[in-house]
């Protein structure tokens, strides 16, 4: 998902900076009084935010023959909405900048808005659609994770085509164009990824109901049920 | 407790079926890579934009890994900060868990 450096003109890199921005603070403050009200929550961040870490360092193949990362946001967004995870995000790709030169510093805004703020920006509103309902909390997580995952590259496949509209049928065509080279690749990862992170989730069941039942991520009846279930 | 490995198996099987799909692909599909989308991405914008790939530079001047042994390395590292996190919170909780 990352755009290169230099492959975005600077004007959209500036569009997609004012955009990070905001939501990068409102993370920062989120964070601060998350972690000043519950020292519980620190292992949780770090377990969420240390699967962002891994997955996003794994680059793998998929059925276009080319190669895509899965972003690993789900569980984050779940715990602790969309825009600690852009704090998490950023952390991860400004390191990605710096070092391997995925992404670059211009481009680092529109990275951030497609990997951490439109991506967990869609599995929370899944979340918040599937959290009060019977849904099984695995399927709950399974979904986020795997559409937080295929928004991501959504995203940046509209933020090419805003910069590079084609010659005939402008934005819309060439978001087709990218969205054959991004969304599709993208779609065998985001399901592995989402059943994966499902079982992830499920070991944190099993650990520590208590927090996320503290931090009313999901219903005491609920993660009952899922204990008891499996 | 018929349904207690569920999520197990299912994961076992999806990356099965993902190792599977990747041999097939590798074997099959002629001129497949494997390389980054990214740079499959790169490659249509220097079409749609008429620009040669190589007439794109860095806006703000940026490190590149001088080999792929470095990046490798660099990502490695990443995923092992994230793996150190992951492991440490579990070991924490489990520890936790058995002392109550």
């Amino acid at each position: 998902m990352h755009i290169m450096e230099g492959f975005l003109p600077w004007q959209w890199c500036l569009i997609w900076w004012i955009i990070a921005l905001p939501c990068l603070m409102l993370g920062i403050y989120q964070l601060k009084k998350v972690l000043a009200s519950d020292r519980e929550a620190l292992p949780l961040l770090g377990v969420t935010g240390g699967f962002i870490f891994i997955l996003s360092a794994l680059k793998l193949p998929s059925v276009t023959g080319s190669c895509s990362h899965p972003t690993g946001t789900g569980l984050s967004t779940i715990s602790f909405g969309p825009w600690i995870t852009s704090v998490v995000c950023a952390i991860v790709l400004l390191f990605q900048s710096l070092f391997l030169a995925h992404g670059g510093l211009s481009v680092l805004g529109a990275n951030i808005v497609s990997m951490g703020v439109v991506g967990p920006l869609v599995g929370y509103a899944i979340y918040r659609l599937l959290r009060d309902t019977f849904v099984n909390i695995y399927i709950t997580v399974f979904l986020v994770t795997a559409l937080a995952d295929m928004f991501t590259y959504v995203t940046t496949s509209l933020e090419l085509a805003l910069a590079y509209p084609a010659e005939t049928g402008g934005i819309v065509s060439s978001f087709v164009l990218f969205m054959g080279i991004f969304a599709i690749t993208q779609v065998p990862l985001a399901i592995v990824e989402g059943i994966v992170l499902a079982l992830v989730f499920k070991y944190i069941v099993a650990l520590k109901p208590d927090i996320l039942i503290k931090l009313k991520i999901f219903s005491e009846e609920k993660i009952n049920a899922a204990r008891s279930a499996t | 407790m018929a349904y207690k490995y569920t999520l197990e198996i299912l994961t076992a099987l999806a990356i099965g079926t993902f190792c599977i799909l990747f041999l097939y692909t590798n074997s099959t599909m002629s001129g497949a890579e494997f390389a980054g989308s990214d740079n499959a991405g790169s490659g249509l914008i220097a079409e749609l934009s008429g620009t040669l790939k190589e007439n794109f530079h860095p806006l703000i001047p940026q490190w590149k890994p001088p080999s792929n042994e470095i990046e490798a390395c660099l990502f490695a590292l990443q995923a092992a900060v994230g793996g150190i996190l992951v492991g440490g919170v579990f070991g924490f909780w489990i520890g936790q868990k058995n002392k109550a």
